[in-house]
């Protein structure tokens, strides 16, 4: 006990010095990290001074004339960036809807399964599509919804709706449901594993003991597991919504083309398309960029502290 | 994508299994309930793979009957027939394709993993330098300069347009250090104080001592890194977009993909060509789904523990 004091007592004496004397070791393992992190993290994070400035590479950071917020008045009065964001908002929505129920379904199912090796090769049949590269799963979705593709023939052929190249379609809301089908053809096995996890948690006593006073099936899911697992649905939700803005729009680059911007372009894909695109803008594209960034970084904030406040569980 | 502290205990399958059971006396409903579960559990898992299935079955056809055909291919369409492959073996481009895949895959999950595993291990110890670092990692998550001012960075660095550019900025990132912070902090403090009274450095500590016990997380941030890279193509597509020698795999299927029918244009063409997108999906995607089932557990406790995104 006198002992623990004693430490407590010596550790705010310790100064730099003498922590660099007796740790230099440490210290010089932090290099590495932190000349990695300043140069390709912080770095960048300075140079999105170019956002307001009217910049070229021949006259770099220093030399480029500086022009405040036009470049920001110039993204939200041009024509594509505002219809970008509206789809990005648009997409993000869907996704936390649409795209966030079916691994939650799929590992209640799974939950209903007795049959242990059943059991196991679907969840490992539908984690494959976790591992499949992102061009590859684009170039699935363009060979299926093809004109003459597997899935555009049963879209026609069963439900009769016309045939097509479904990429090629720029109404709303084909586009984005197609997307977000493929997210969910991608995610729906691995995102269950959080789910299955917590439904492992549920107390076997507390369905014994509603089975004993007549409970069916349906009751025991409704009113034991589904409370049980809430916290986790809630955090997952909150942490999807925080995320939703900002990551997970790259292989829109590889779906997309000129004749489907109006539905399919995000700002992702629009800060891409301006800085390694045909026509390059770069103070544009890092405007775009950085407006992306600061509502990423304060959905991602806000939905933790919400995470925290309510679940108890949060991400950092 | 995070560290989430839960405080539920895991249960066991061998719980899960006596949990249920004891007090069910199953009614015909319940029955039927079951076999409509099991049906469409097996159709999820089923649509999982029936793309991947779809594309090896075409991989494996006569190319002109596979382009005539519509629809799903649930075997190969005409006859058995490997020319799509024999193709791609010929063709020094995917080669080297595959090459550069294995280079960079292979290359910043070695150099990532040490450096994480080097700033985990800094981090896990008590110096004062602890908290400042925590810091900066926290903020390089939380908000980034965007692509073109990392872009104008590595430009900066002349890394544009070599193997740098894809090697080194992707290599690692905060939560990968973080995760291996926690891997050490696992470790029982006995090892660590056995090892340096014996007299070894903090370099032998760690490499030989702690790591060992802290690879089990290790090797979880060692299999998604593994399975990111391979995957990669926005970075090769952004930094060596001119340089096809450098290009990984997944840029040649990209551009593969993309003019797959510019063979017809010839007055003669060879069918098999039609194969190539396929036997190079095939090549690319075989090596990790065949791989991942093995890892499969490791894999899934890497979720729980730390819900890193694959």
């Amino acid at each position: 006990m006198a002992k623990n004091k004693a430490a407590v007592l010596k550790a705010p004496k310790v100064t730099w010095k003498q922590d660099f004397r007796r740790n230099w070791p440490v210290y010089c393992m932090f290099i590495p990290a932190v000349v990695f992190m300043i140069v390709l993290h912080f770095i960048p994070m300075f140079g999105i001074v170019m956002a307001f400035q009217n910049f070229s590479i021949s006259k770099g950071y220093f030399g480029s004339e500086f022009v405040g917020l036009k470049n920001f008045v110039d993204l939200f009065t041009g024509d594509q960036f505002p219809i970008a964001l509206r789809n990005t908002i648009c997409i993000a929505l869907l996704k936390n809807t649409l795209g966030f129920i079916p691994p939650i379904i799929f590992a209640l199912l799974l939950s209903m399964i007795e049959n242990k090796r059943f059991k196991r090769i679907c969840q490992t049949m539908s984690y494959l599509p976790n591992f499949v590269a992102a061009v590859v799963v684009a170039s699935l979705v363009q060979e299926f919804l093809d004109q003459d593709g597997p899935l555009t023939m049963l879209l026609t052929n069963v439900f009769g709706l016309e045939n097509q190249n479904w990429l090629a379609n720029n109404h709303i809301p084909i586009f984005w449901i197609i997307y977000i089908l493929m997210g969910v053809w991608q995610g729906i096995g691995w995102g269950s594993i959080m789910y299955v996890a917590a439904i492992s948690t549920v107390s076997g006593d507390l369905h014994e003991a509603a089975a004993i006073d007549g409970a069916n099936r349906w009751q025991r899911l409704t009113k034991i597991t589904l409370p049980c697992i809430m916290p986790t649905i809630m955090m997952m939700f909150v942490l999807g919504v925080g995320l939703s803005f900002s990551t997970g729009y790259d292989s829109i680059i590889l779906l997309y083309m000129p004749s489907t911007y109006n539905v399919a372009d995000t700002v992702y894909t629009y800060t891409y398309r301006t800085a390694f695109g045909a026509a390059t803008n770069y103070s544009l594209s890092a405007a775009s960029g950085l407006f992306q960034s600061v509502v990423g970084t304060v959905l991602l904030i806000g939905s933790n502290w919400i995470s925290r406040k309510t679940t108890e569980s949060s991400l950092f | 994508m995070s560290v989430i502290s839960r405080k539920k205990k895991v249960r066991t399958p061998a719980e899960e299994e006596t949990s249920l059971n004891m007090v069910e006396h199953k009614s015909v409903v319940d029955h039927i309930a079951d076999v409509i579960i099991y049906v469409i559990v097996a159709l999820i898992a089923f649509v999982c793979v029936i793309p991947m299935w779809h594309v090896l079955m075409i991989s494996l056809s006569d190319g002109r009957a596979a382009m005539a055909y519509e629809g799903l291919a649930w075997k190969w369409i005409g006859n058995f027939n490997l020319g799509g492959y024999e193709l791609i073996f010929q063709d020094s481009s995917i080669i080297s394709g595959y090459a550069n895949t294995l280079i960079y895959t292979i290359g910043a999950t070695a150099i990532g993993f040490i450096l994480s595993a080097v700033t985990g291990y800094a981090l896990s110890r008590e110096t004062k330098l602890k908290t400042p670092v925590s810091l900066i990692l926290m903020a390089t998550m939380l908000f980034s300069g965007g692509m073109v001012p990392t872009y104008m960075v590595i430009k900066a660095l002349g890394w544009v347009g070599t193997r740098w550019a894809l090697l080194i900025p992707g290599c690692t990132n905060a939560m990968f250090m973080i995760m291996m912070m926690n891997a050490f902090n696992s470790v029982p403090k006995e090892m660590y104080e056995a090892a340096r009274i014996d007299g070894a450095g903090h370099l032998r500590t760690m490499w030989q001592v702690m790591l060992p016990q802290a690879m089990n997380l290790g090797f979880v941030i060692i299999l998604n890194s593994v399975v990111g890279q391979w995957n990669s193509w926005l970075p090769a597509s952004i930094y060596v977009t001119n340089k096809k020698d450098l290009w990984p795999l997944q840029l040649w299927i990209r551009q593969i993909t993309a003019d797959s029918e510019n063979f017809l244009r010839s007055s003669n063409p060879d069918y098999n060509r039609y194969l190539i997108e396929y036997a190079v999906i095939v090549a690319a995607t075989l090596p990790i789904l065949l791989a991942f089932p093995f890892f499969q557990n490791k894999l899934e406790k890497g979720v729980i523990a730390g819900g890193v995104k694959g």
